[in-house]
């Protein structure tokens, strides 16, 4: 029998999903009974998965959990905003878990991973090219590609392949500088570590072709934190800091677009019919909730434009209080943790970078968007993830926890090891 | 009717995730405390010294319980706070099992406990016995490996 109790988290999760979908269960008139199949799936899934990752002892088991309470809270918040989504979240969600596994045991299996750095960049390059030559402009960015009505992006798959590229510089940098060995060591690294400058700022350049200025953000603040704990040298870093700083205010000054973000984020109220609209509308919603919330289906957070994907965390906090958006940040923080302390395990310089660069990803995914949709950094459009709707978005998302799952086994296998060095 | 029902949901699902945090939490501090251990260890090997290892994953015992303790010299262990390895597991006597380091050899002697202390499965009478490397000890929940340097 299943025993809810702080002491077993995966049973709490079970709880609170038995509950939430009885009470969606109830929300729509008249009752909606593929919602409680939906349910039932859905905990089927979580408590399978968990188990089968506790005893086959496939490496981390509280990402998973920490992971699973994340996405249900966003079923639910997405079903009770438009059934038709919530459902195909659902989908999205059973996929999700079968990419996880995959990923975990396709990332095991193949060695090389290391040795391919070329083959991610230039396949990230193919892609963007291809999305902008074939990708259609939804939402004013030009990052989708829609095949038969059923449309991804791209970008999100890039940004595992930019994780593993400079995962692959920061291992054997010299992959990066094939012609000019006989230079001196010296100049091969600073050579070396300016084309992964260009290559990185190649990245960043097809992104704001797109107009995906939030997923260039996060990729410079990526590639910084890595160089930062990799190789950690000050000069080079001001040196990144100061050409970001000096693109952005060109940035500012050339782009409309940049500056209605800015001018909306300093004051929103100056035209909060316009351009100020979407933020306003998030701060009420934040506002009207309270401590505990008006109670799921009671608020009105409809109001809020993108309010499924980009301002879901606004919809949380309207329905399930500030009480409820502490505990969403609280859960990213722990899933962060997580990360670092497999990050830390883990002898392997190449697994390090992968890992760190997941748990970044993670991390300030979650405080652009976060801080986004609060008003505490000016909004830039990406997915909160585990909890926003969007195919591509949880997909990728359980495809880089999948790697990261396969990091945390292999770096608890030489525990044994590490801790004989005398940390 | 939905409306009731949801304003009494709201309270009980911010409960149950808070409850889940602090789940994940304990397992974290547990987590950290282990690491601390480690280091504690790692010091004390420079003098070669004997320790016990635990076998168990420390996730599944409801208690705080170290990965490593070395031995040395007379060391008690039970659930009372004058012993000098402590611990809370409620199948532990007050004062279970004692540890004696003596001319690099270690004997263990079983101080009369309730559920009694197991080498390698046979479970201890009142006299002393020696242990060699690789013994297995079971005492309360949990199982040990003794390892001598």
């Amino acid at each position: 029998m299943l025993i809810a109790s702080y002491k077993r988290p995966v049973s709490l999760v079970v709880l609170a999903d038995i509950l939430a979908f009885g009470l969606l269960f109830f929300y729509r008139e008249p009752h909606d009974f593929y919602i409680l199949g939906a349910g039932l799936l859905i905990i089927t899934l979580i408590a399978g998965t968990y188990l089968f990752i506790v005893k086959k002892e496939l490496g981390d088991e509280y990402l998973f959990l920490i992971v699973s309470m994340l996405a249900s809270v966003g079923f639910i918040m997405i079903y009770r905003l438009n059934r038709g989504l919530g459902f195909k979240q659902i989908v999205w969600f059973s996929g999700g878990i079968v990419l996880f596994f995959l990923s975990y045991f396709i990332y095991i299996r193949i060695k090389i991973w290391n040795k391919l750095m070329y083959a991610y960049a230039f396949a990230s390059f193919g892609l963007f090219l291809v999305t902008l030559v074939f990708g259609s402009n939804i939402k004013g960015s030009t990052n989708w590609i829609v095949i038969k009505g059923f449309s991804f992006q791209p970008s999100e798959l890039i940004k595992i392949l930019f994780i593993f590229t400079l995962a692959c510089y920061l291992t054997h940098s010299e992959q990066i500088f094939l012609n000019a060995l006989t230079l001196k060591l010296k100049q091969i690294k600073i050579k070396g570590r300016i084309a992964l400058m260009a290559i990185v700022y190649m990245f960043m350049g097809f992104l704001v072709m797109q107009r995906d200025w939030g997923t260039a953000l996060l990729f410079f603040i990526i590639y910084i934190t890595m160089m930062y704990v990799f190789d950690a040298d000050m000069k080079f870093l001001l040196l990144n800091v100061i050409i970001a700083a000096l693109g952005g205010t060109a940035g500012y000054f050339a782009l409309y677009h940049i500056r209605v973000r800015v001018v909306t984020w300093l004051n929103p109220w100056a035209d909060i019919a316009g351009k100020g609209y979407q933020i306003t509308q998030s701060l009420f919603a934040i506002g009207s909730g309270g401590f505990f919330g008006t109670g799921l289906g009671m608020g009105r957070p409809d109001y809020i434009p993108e309010v499924t994907t980009d301002f879901i965390f606004s919809a949380i906090c309207e329905e399930m209080g500030i009480f409820g958006g502490v505990a969403v940040i609280l859960l990213y923080f722990l899933l962060a943790y997580r990360g670092i302390k497999i990050v830390l395990k883990t002898g392997d310089t190449f697994k390090k970078a992968v890992a760190l660069g997941i748990t970044c990803m993670f991390g300030f995914q979650t405080f652009i968007i976060i801080g986004g949709v609060i008003k505490l950094i000016p909004l830039t459009g990406i997915t909160l993830p585990f909890i926003s709707y969007g195919g591509s978005s949880l997909t990728t998302s359980f495809i880089q926890l999948g790697i990261l799952e396969a990091v945390s086994r292999e770096g608890g296998q030489d525990e044994g090891s590490i801790s004989d060095e005398g940390r | 009717m939905y409306e009731i029902l949801s304003s009494i949901m709201k309270y009980i699902f911010i409960t149950i995730i808070y409850l889940f945090i602090y789940g994940i939490i304990r397992l974290i501090y547990l987590d950290i405390s282990s690491m601390g251990a480690k280091g504690k260890h790692g010091m004390k090997k420079g003098k070669n010294l004997p320790y016990i290892k635990l076998i168990n994953r420390r996730e599944d015992l409801g208690f705080k319980v170290e990965e490593t303790y070395t031995l040395d010299g007379n060391m008690e262990l039970g659930r009372s706070n004058k012993n000098d390895i402590v611990i809370k597991d409620p199948y532990v006597s007050g004062k279970h099992v004692r540890f004696t380091v003596h001319d690099g050899r270690t004997s263990m002697q079983d101080l009369n406990s309730t559920n009694g202390s197991f080498v390698n499965g046979e479970r201890l009478g009142r006299d002393p016995v020696y242990l060699r490397d690789g013994d297995k000890i079971h005492i309360g929940q949990m199982d040990f490996l003794y390892v001598e340097n």
